[in-house]
C-alpha cells in the first residue's frame, strides 16, 4: 500500500476495484464501513455483487479481466472535461500526452461496450473519483490476477497520478496483500530478481556489499518465478525444489500438470506445518511450526514491521522455519551462526536501507512502516510525499487487452475463482477448525438464476465443472450476485480443487497467473 | 446491606497472598497498553484501573474450549471413558459490576434448572472479588441496564477504590469467609468513606456517554419484529462471531469428538456463535438462514429472551464489548435506540 490502513477510513472517496474487502481484509473493511457511515462516498468495481459491493454507493459489475477498459474509460472522461489535477501532473508527473493519447479511443461508450457497465456510471465514478483531494484506490487479486495484471495495477496508478491523488494523507493506490506476511517474504528477496529490500542482484555495486558481509560469491542472473519453476519442473530444467509454507498442488493453476511437474523432481523437499497435498509429494518433509511456537515480525499489508511473539513451544520435532534453515545451511558447509531473530533482524537492517532504522527495542511500542532509514526516523505511514522513488510520476500508456481464454462454443461460461471469508487458501489450517469447516465443508459453484434455469441446475445440485485441462464435481449455489454466463468457485478444497481448471496462463511481467479468467462449461452430475 | 470495612491499597497484595496458600488468585493487569486478566504470579497487578479485559471472565467458568471426557475405544468391547473434572480453586479480584451480573446470569442458565457439572465445580470453587467502576468506559451502558457502574449484588467481596485505599463490602459467606484470612488487614469503615464512594457512584453514573432505554426497549422490541432496521444494521456484518464471544453472557458451545488416534478420542466444547449461518443448519433448510435474522436473534436473547427464561436476570450487562470489538461498527444501542423511538 502506499498509504496505511487507519487513512482510509479519513478518505472522501474510495474506489475498491477486484477486492472482496468484508470477506478478505476485515480490518481494511472495517474503515470502509466507517467511513461509509461518516459520508465517504464508495464506489465498487467486481464482477460479483460481494458484500463491499452492497455497502457501495456505486457498484459497476464489470466484466472479469476488462479493468484497463474501465480505468482508461473514467480518465479519457476525466481529461476529456479538464478534471484532472493539472498542477499535480505538470510538477509532479510525466508521460501525460502519451497516456493522453492512449486513452483517446476509450470513450465511457466504448468503456461501457468493453466492460459491461452502463456509460453513465462510468462517468459518474469519473466525476466522483476525481472531484476529490482524498480519493483512496483499493484493489486486490481481482486486479492482479490476469494476463494483464501488470497492466490493470499501473492503470490504477495512472489513474491516482491523474487526478492528483497520491503522496498524500488517505489517498493513493493500495493493494491489499492476503497473507499475514506476504509483504515481509516479498521485503526479504523471496523473488528471483532481488536480495532484500528490492536490491536487484543484477547490480553490482548491491550484489557485492551483500558478497562482503556474507563472504560468499553471488549469482548476478535472476532466478525462475515461482510460477515458472513449475514449468521448469516439468521440461527437466530444474531438478530439485525446497519448497516452504506452500501448497502449489491445491493453488497453483492447472493442477493437474503441476501434479505432473512436481512429480517429475529428482528431489523435492516441503517444509510445513500439515502434511499438505504437495507434502504428500515430498521425498522429505521438514516440521516447521505455526506463527505461534515462533518468535520474529511480520510486515504487514500497510508496510508495517511488526513483533510475533513465541506463545507456545514448538511441538513435537518441528523448529522455527529460520533454524531449519541454519541448520541445512551448516550441514552444506556454510556457517549460519544466529542466536535469534532479532540477531537476523540486525543483518537485515545493516543490509537493507528501508529496514536500516529498524530494531526489536523500537518494534516494541507497535511496530514502524517502512522506509525507515535510520534509528531516529519515524517510519512512513505514506510513500511519494513530495516526489516519487524515481522522481517523476510516469504515466505508462496502456490499452485494453482481453483475457487469454474466453468463452466459446464448447466451454461457454467464464470462470472466476477466489475465496471465501472462512478458509484461508488452501485450508491446510482452517480447513482442520471445527466451526470453520461447519460454516463451508466444502466446494461450491456460484451460478447465476436464469444460468442455472437454463441448465436445469437447481441449488445444491451437483454439477460438473470442466474445462480443456480438468474438471471437478461440485454443489451448484445459485445466486442474485453474479452475471449471466460468469460462475465462481472457491479455490480452498482439494478434493474439487478450482485449480484443476485454471490456466497455467501468465502475465508476462510479474508472471502472475490468471486465476480470474479462463472457460468451463457445465453439467448436471 | 452487609458489614463495609477498609482496606489500605498497599496491603491488598498481602490479603490476596493470604489466600493464595489453597487458590489461584487472579488479578488484572495491563500489558501493552492493553488490560488483561491473570494469575498474581506471573503479571504485573494492577490495583486501580479503568474499563474491563476485552475478554469476560466467564472464560475462568466457561473455557473457550473445554475437554469433557476422554474415551479409549481401542477395544469395542471394553470402552473406557474418563471425565475432565475441575477442582481448582480461584479467586478473582478486581471484576467489573458488568461481569459480576453477567456470572450472574451464567449461574441462572447453568445451575438453575438443569445444572451444569462443569461449569458448577468451577463456581462451586471460586471466590468473586469486585471493584466499582469510578468511572465508565467508552462503549459501556451498565448505567442503563442496571448492572453498574456501581454493583448492589452478584459479589462474595466488592472493592470501591477510594484513592489510597478501599472501602470493602462483603456479600456472601464465601467472602466472609475469606476477609477472614487476612482480618488483620481490615478496618472498620466510616461514615465518611460510605460518604466517598457514594459521591463517586454518583460521578460515575453521570459520566456515561451512551445509554439505551432498557425496559421500554424490552417492551417495543416484539412490535420490531418485522421491520427493516434488521436488515438495515445487519448489512456490514462479516460473520466473526466475535459480539457472542466477548459477550459475558453468551454460553451457546458447539460439541466435537475429537480424533487423538490410537482409538483415543476426547470430546470438547468450545465456544459457538449465533452470528454464524451453521448454528443454525439443519439437514436441508436453515432456520436463521439471513443475516438479519441472525442479528435479530442476538438483540431479542439478550433484551427479551433471557430475562424472561431466568426470573428477570440481564441478558445484556451494558459492557459494551460487542459494539468495541465490531469490525462492522454494529452498536446495540444504537439498535434498541431505533426500537425505543419508535
Amino acid at each position: 500500500m502506499t498509504n496505511s490502513i487507519n487513512e482510509i477510513g479519513e478518505a472522501e472517496v474510495i474506489l475498491a476495484i477486484g477486492s472482496n474487502t468484508t470477506e478478505q481484509h476485515p480490518l481494511v473493511s472495517h474503515q470502509i464501513i466507517k467511513a461509509v457511515k461518516k459520508g465517504t462516498k464508495l464506489i465498487v468495481a467486481d464482477p460479483r455483487k460481494t458484500q463491499v459491493a452492497k455497502l457501495a454507493g456505486l457498484y459497476m459489475s464489470l466484466k472479469p479481466g476488462s479493468d484497463v477498459a474501465l480505468l482508461n474509460g473514467m480518465m479519457n472522461y476525466i481529461i476529456s472535461e479538464g478534471l484532472y489535477d493539472k498542477q499535480f501532473v505538470e510538477t509532479r508527473t510525466e508521460g501525460f500526452e502519451e497516456l493522453k493519447k492512449a486513452v483517446s479511443d476509450c470513450t465511457p461508450q466504448k468503456a461501457s461496450e468493453i466492460t459491461g457497465i452502463p456509460v453513465g456510471d462510468i462517468i459518474s465514478a469519473a466525476k466522483t473519483y476525481a472531484g476529490s483531494k482524498k480519493s483512496s484506490i483499493i484493489y486486490c487479486m481481482g486486479v492482479t490476477q490476469h494476463v494483464t495484471g501488470v497492466d490493470n495495477v499501473m492503470s490504477c496508478a495512472n489513474l491516482a497520478m491523474l487526478t492528483g491523488n497520491v503522496g498524500k494523507p488517505s489517498t493513493g493506490v493500495n493493494p491489499l496483500r492476503g497473507q499475514s506476511n506476504v509483504q515481509g517474504a516479498c521485503d526479504m528477496g523471496g523473488l528471483p530478481n532481488v536480495f532484500t529490500g528490492y536490491q536487484a542482484v543484477n547490480n553490482d555495486e548491491l550484489r557485492q556489499k551483500f558478497e562482503k558481509v556474507w563472504g560468499v560469491t553471488l549469482s548476478p542472473k535472476p532466478g525462475f518465478t515461482a510460477t515458472q519453476m513449475i514449468e521448469c519442473a516439468a521440461d527437466g530444467r530444474l531438478k530439485a525444489m525446497y519448497i516452504m509454507g506452500e501448497n502449489p498442488m491445491v493453488s497453483d493453476p492447472d493442477s493437474n500438470h503441476t501434479e505432473h511437474a512436481l512429480k517429475k523432481l529428482e528431489f523435492l523437499v516441503v517444509q510445513d506445518i500439515f502434511l499438505t497435498e504437495t507434502a504428500k509429494l515430498a521425498h522429505v518433509v521438514l516440521p516447521g511450526v505455526s506463527p505461534a511456537e515462533k518468535d520474529g515480525t511480520f510486515s504487514n499489508t500497510e508496510r508495517r514491521v511488526q513483533r510475533i511473539r513465541k506463545a507456545i513451544d514448538p511441538i513435537g520435532n518441528s523448529r522455527p522455519d529460520w533454524q531449519i534453515i541454519c541448520e541445512l545451511s551448516r550441514q552444506m558447509g556454510y556457517k549460519m551462526d544466529y542466536a535469534s531473530p532479532e540477531e537476523i533482524m540486525k543483518e537485515i537492517a545493516k543490509l537493507t536501507p528501508s529496514y536500516g532504522g529498524i530494531t526489536y527495542s523500537r518494534l516494541e511500542n507497535g511496530g514502524l512502516a517502512w522506509p525507515c532509514p535510520t534509528t531516529e526516523h519515524p517510519g512512513t505511514p505514506y510513500l511519494h510525499k513530495d516526489k516519487f522513488a524515481r522522481g517523476l510520476g510516469k504515466f505508462m500508456p496502456i490499452t485494453y487487452k482481453q483475457p487469454a481464454e474466453l468463452p466459446d462454443g464448447e466451454y461457454p461460461f467464464m470462470l472466476t475463482t477466489g475465496r471465501t471469508g472462512f478458509h484461508y487458501h488452501t485450508g491446510t489450517m482452517t480447513r482442520r477448525v471445527p466451526i470453520l469447516d461447519r460454516e463451508v465443508p466444502g466446494s461450491y459453484v456460484e451460478i447465476s438464476k436464469s444460468d442455472a434455469t437454463k441448465l436445469g441446475i437447481r441449488n445444491g445440485a451437483m454439477t460438473k465443472v470442466s474445462s480443456r485441462r480438468g474438471q471437478i464435481v461440485v454443489k451448484a449455489k445459485v445466486v442474485d450476485t453474479i452475471q449471466e454466463g460468469l460462475v465462481f468457485i472457491p479455490f480452498h478444497f482439494a478434493e474439487a480443487a478450482a485449480n484443476r481448471l485454471t490456466a497455467a496462463n501468465l502475465d508476462p511481467v510479474a508472471k502472475i497467473p490468471e486465476y480470474k479468467v479462463c472457460a468451463v462449461k457445465l453439467e448436471r452430475n | 446491606m452487609s458489614e463495609m470495612k477498609i482496606i489500605s491499597k498497599g496491603n491488598l497484595a498481602d490479603f490476596l497472598k493470604a489466600l493464595n496458600g489453597d487458590r489461584e488468585v487472579i488479578v488484572s493487569s495491563i500489558e501493552n497498553g492493553t488490560l488483561i486478566m491473570g494469575n498474581m504470579g506471573s503479571v504485573k497487578m494492577e490495583t486501580g484501573f479503568n474499563g474491563r479485559p476485552l475478554i469476560p471472565p466467564k472464560e475462568y467458568f466457561f473455557p473457550q474450549r473445554e475437554k469433557i471426557f476422554t474415551f479409549n475405544a481401542k477395544d469395542p468391547k471394553k470402552v473406557d471413558i474418563v471425565a475432565h473434572t475441575n477442582d481448582a480453586k480461584r479467586v478473582i479480584w478486581g471484576l467489573r459490576p458488568c461481569d459480576l451480573y453477567g456470572i450472574k446470569t451464567l449461574d441462572e442458565i447453568y445451575m438453575s434448572n438443569y445444572v451444569d457439572t462443569y461449569y458448577k465445580a468451577r463456581r462451586d470453587n471460586t471466590v468473586l472479588m469486585g471493584l466499582n467502576c469510578n468511572e465508565p468506559c467508552d462503549t459501556c451502558f451498565c448505567d442503563s441496564t442496571k448492572t453498574g457502574p456501581f454493583a448492589s449484588e452478584a459479589f462474595d467481596v466488592m472493592f470501591t477504590d477510594l484513592g489510597d485505599k478501599y472501602l470493602v463490602n462483603i456479600g456472601s459467606d464465601k467472602g466472609k469467609k475469606a476477609i477472614e484470612k487476612g482480618s488483620k488487614l481490615f478496618g472498620a469503615a466510616t461514615d465518611a468513606d460510605k460518604a466517598k464512594a457514594a459521591d463517586l457512584e454518583k460521578k460515575s453514573k453521570g459520566a456515561f456517554k451512551r445509554s439505551v432505554r432498557s425496559a421500554e426497549a424490552k417492551k417495543k422490541l416484539p412490535g420490531s419484529w418485522d421491520d427493516k432496521l434488521w436488515s438495515e444494521e445487519s448489512l456490514p456484518c462479516i460473520l466473526c462471531g466475535g459480539c457472542n464471544f466477548v459477550c459475558p453472557t453468551c454460553h451457546c458451545f458447539n460439541i466435537e469428538d475429537i480424533n487423538e488416534g490410537d482409538g483415543v478420542s476426547t470430546r470438547v466444547r468450545y465456544w459457538d456463535s449465533c452470528q454464524l449461518g451453521g448454528f443454525t443448519q439443519m439437514a436441508a433448510e436453515n432456520t436463521r438462514e439471513h443475516q438479519s435474522e441472525r442479528l435479530r436473534q442476538r438483540i431479542f436473547h439478550k433484551c427479551v429472551y433471557t430475562p424472561d427464561k431466568y426470573n428477570g436476570v440481564p441478558g445484556c450487562t451494558g459492557c459494551g464489548r460487542c459494539i468495541e470489538v465490531c469490525p462492522a461498527d454494529i452498536d446495540i444501542t444504537h439498535i434498541l435506540g431505533r426500537v425505543t423511538s419508535k
